[in-house]
This record gives C-alpha cells, sequence and structure tokens, in this order.
C-alpha cells in the first residue's frame, strides 16, 4: 500500500517537474523552475459554489426579492459566490400586518460577487377592512451592478461598497374585487413601473455595524401594488432608504431600517415603513429574518380604516 | 423631558465606558499574550483541518509562522512584539490566492477567537486591522 501511495507519487511528481518547467518557460526563460513539490491551489471554476464570504456579509432577499434586509435593498451582492464563483439565494417570505397579508417567494443569483440578477412574485390578500378577500399580485425582476468599494475589506477607508441597480415590476393584476381590475381605476398613471436605486454600504468592523443608504427613484405605489404614478402627484421622488445592523455574533445581527415612499394616489395615504429585525445565519445554506414590519397607512381613505397597517415579517432563505 | 434626561445620562455613561476602554489596548482587549498565544495555536489547528486552504501551508515551517503570525497580531493591536517577517505583498506574491481563501482563514481566526473565549466585538476590532490586508493578500 504504502508503496503504491509512494510510486504513484512520484509518478505525479515526475509529471509536475516536466510540465512546470515547460510553463515557467513560456512565460519567461530566466525564471527557474520551482521545485517539483511546489503546492498548487485548486483550479478555479467560476462555475463552481465556492461560498467564498463570510456569513452574514451576502445580503439576504429582502420584500422585493433584491439582496439586501428586509425592506431595503444593500450593495452587497446576493449569496455566497466570491469574486470568482457564483451564489445563489431563494426566499420565502411571510408578512402578516392587520388587515393585509403579502407572500413574496423568489430567487436571486450573484455573479462573480459583481452582477445580482433576481425575480420575485408578490401575493397579496386583504384579510380585513371592506375590502377582505381582494387580492393583488405582482412580478418583480431586479438587476443590480456592484459599481465600487467593498463593503468590508476597506475598513481603512470611508468609501462604502456602492451599486446601481433596477427593479422592474409588472403588474397581476386585482382579484376578487368586482369590476376593480387594475391599479388605473384607483388612480395610478400606470400598473407596471420600474424603480431605479443606488445604495451604499458599509461595515464597520470595529462597531460591529452596518450601515446601508440607499435612493430610490421610484414612482411605484405600496411597493407598485398599486400600481405607478397617480392622480394626486405623477412625478417620480427619491425616497430615502436605510438599515442599520449590529452583528452580536458572526451569525447573529440585529437591526432597524427606514424606508419612504412616495404618497401617489388620492385614496391612499401613503406613509413611509420601517421595521426592526434579528436575522440568524446558522450556515452558508439557511438565514432567516424575522422582523416587526410597520408599512403606515395603507388604502386609509378607501377603506376608512385609519391605523398603521403593521404585524410580523418572517422569512425563511435557501441558497450557497 | 424625562426621556431625555435618561438619553443624557445613558450618553454620559457611554462616553465614560468608551473613554476607559481607549486607554487599553486592544491587545489587552483580547486578554494579553495568553490569550493571543492560545488563539493563534488554535487558529494553526482549525487551519489546518480547513479542506479550503490547508494545502496552502503543506511546506510551511508551522513553528515559525505560528510565532510570526502572533508578533504581527500582538504589535498590529498595541501589544509589546515587533512583526520581523516580510511584508504581506512579499509573502503572498506567489501563492494566487484567492478571496474566498482569504475569507477561509478569517473565518477559521473567528472560530479560534471563540474557542478561547474572545468577545466576538473584540474580535471584529482585530478583523477591523486584518481586512485591509486583502489588496496586498489576494491577487
Amino acid at each position: 500500500m504504502r508503496t503504491k501511495i509512494l510510486a504513484t507519487t512520484s509518478v505525479v511528481a515526475a509529471l509536475v517537474s516536466l510540465v512546470l518547467p515547460l510553463a515557467a518557460n513560456a512565460q519567461d526563460p530566466a525564471t527557474p523552475a520551482p521545485p517539483a513539490s511546489t503546492v498548487v491551489s485548486p483550479p478555479r471554476n467560476l462555475f463552481k459554489p465556492d461560498g467564498g464570504k463570510l456569513l452574514l456579509t451576502a445580503g439576504f432577499s429582502d420584500v422585493e426579492g433584491v439582496g439586501g434586509g428586509g425592506l431595503v435593498p444593500w450593495a452587497l451582492i446576493t449569496g455566497y459566490g466570491s469574486n470568482q464563483s457564483f451564489g445563489v439565494n431563494g426566499h420565502i417570505t411571510d408578512i402578516r400586518l392587520k388587515d393585509f397579508d403579502l407572500q413574496t417567494y423568489g430567487v436571486g443569483i450573484g455573479i462573480a460577487d459583481r452582477v445580482e440578477l433576481s425575480a420575485t412574485r408578490h401575493k397579496l390578500d386583504v384579510t380585513g377592512t371592506a375590502l377582505k378577500g381582494v387580492g393583488i399580485e405582482q412580478d418583480i425582476f431586479g438587476v443590480k451592478v456592484k459599481l465600487a468599494g467593498d463593503a468590508i475589506y476597506g475598513q481603512d477607508s470611508w468609501l462604502p461598497q456602492l451599486a446601481l441597480g433596477a427593479e422592474f415590476k409588472r403588474h397581476g393584476g386585482i382579484e376578487d374585487a368586482g369590476p376593480l381590475v387594475s391599479p388605473k381605476q384607483l388612480g395610478a398613471t400606470d400598473d407596471d413601473g420600474v424603480d431605479i436605486y443606488l445604495s451604499g454600504t458599509k461595515v464597520f468592523l470595529s462597531q460591529s455595524l452596518l450601515v446601508n443608504v440607499t435612493l430610490r427613484h421610484t414612482k411605484a405605489n405600496q411597493l407598485g401594488l398599486l400600481g405607478f404614478g397617480g392622480d394626486e402627484d405623477d412625478s417620480a421622488s427619491l425616497n430615502f432608504e436605510t438599515t442599520v445592523g449590529y452583528m452580536i455574533t458572526r451569525k447573529l445581527a440585529v437591526g432597524g431600517e427606514y424606508r419612504d415612499k412616495p404618497d401617489s394616489l388620492g385614496v391612499d395615504d401613503e406613509g413611509a415603513a420601517w421595521d426592526l429585525f434579528a436575522v440568524w445565519a446558522p450556515n452558508r445554506h439557511v438565514s432567516v429574518v424575522a422582523a416587526y414590519l410597520n408599512m403606515g397607512n395603507v388604502l386609509g381613505p378607501a377603506t376608512t380604516v385609519d391605523h398603521d397597517q403593521d404585524g410580523t415579517y418572517l422569512s425563511v432563505q435557501f441558497g450557497f | 423631558m424625562k426621556t431625555f434626561k435618561h438619553v443624557l445620562v445613558l450618553a454620559t455613561l457611554l462616553c465614560a465606558a468608551s473613554g476607559a476602554q481607549a486607554e487599553e489596548t486592544l491587545f489587552a482587549q483580547i486578554g494579553g499574550a495568553a490569550k493571543l498565544h492560545a488563539t493563534i495555536d488554535k487558529l494553526v489547528e482549525v487551519m489546518l483541518a480547513d479542506d479550503r486552504i490547508n494545502f496552502a501551508f503543506a511546506e510551511t515551517d508551522l513553528a515559525k509562522f505560528n510565532g510570526l503570525l502572533y508578533d504581527q497580531i500582538c504589535e498590529l493591536t498595541g501589544g509589546p512584539c515587533k512583526y520581523t517577517g516580510r511584508t504581506m505583498f512579499e509573502s503572498h506574491k506567489k501563492l494566487n490566492s484567492t478571496n474566498a481563501q482569504f475569507n477561509a482563514l478569517a473565518e477559521d481566526l473567528y472560530i479560534a477567537f471563540d474557542a478561547v473565549g474572545v468577545p466576538y466585538r473584540v474580535q471584529n476590532k482585530v478583523m477591523a486591522l486584518l481586512a485591509p490586508m486583502q489588496p496586498d493578500i489576494v491577487k
């Protein structure tokens, strides 16, 4: 057995010593060939997932399926793939507010820690108010490109990781609301629309903090579920969104988020949304985001229900 | 008004706390020489069992590596040491290291710190000093 291993090793060594000088000579004839036993790293393969990021640093799937927190997209590229690989993150999210339930599911892929593509479906059910029983669907396709910086390595720099993204939102119509089938009947200008956002994310390791600021150019009413633009205001607004998270351990973080929203519909006194979240990533394949979520007033004037729509946000995510 | 008073008291306490910490080196926060030695010993053990990176240490003089890494982190964190090894760029230029390998070693260091009981927020302060070495280590 031992002889066999030795024999195999010497054959490999002989082959390596044959090949290596050739490779070295091809690059630089003056360079002496390295010894045959020089350690060589495994070959790299962009198509092989490498799980090359640290826990909690991959970006979770947010409410629109984009790599981020709960309400806010981050500049981090989703999935655990490094710049020489790819990663994937799928999610199922269940949001239960006082009078509305929103189920979302989708998948995001991060390519070379540079580009992120995502597809997510929203399914809203009205569970209270006079509109009880009404359903709304929406599909969101996301594209994000990392522009500059590194949220983690750049600890000696103030430059955050910056990314530019777009969310293409396609309305699936209003169901079980009698003659009401489109957000346009509620005053929206369009059923479909595009959000453009710029995110800056930085991990302040010395403070164990993650800070993200996002500016979103949007006309979306209630994330797009009530269409785009409206009778009150049809111009796109530039909205501020932020996440601050504190990492308690390598696998557990807590924090809060705030997201401004446009207020364009006469039937909807739309306000800002915010949350308080905890995220747990026991390994690179599973993460759980749980939050208290307040979406502000939703369709207050139309439903004559004036309270904030708040409740729970639970997202289970799988990936690599 | 009462809330304001509470905030003021909290702010004063926080300032006092951070002021007290500022006098203590990160080296001391880790727990000094004994804790850092224990951490590096554990790191070497974890790293050699880590298939993502252990091949890179197949020919490393581990005793020397252990000593150099100790000196480097000791000096970085304000301890009484002097790192005498090569620069990070010099020592890694032939290794073709990747981000994934850099992060794997960082993860192993977190695991080692955990094993010897260094608090996570102190671990992160050390990581904050090591993370900017990435451009010199990774091609």
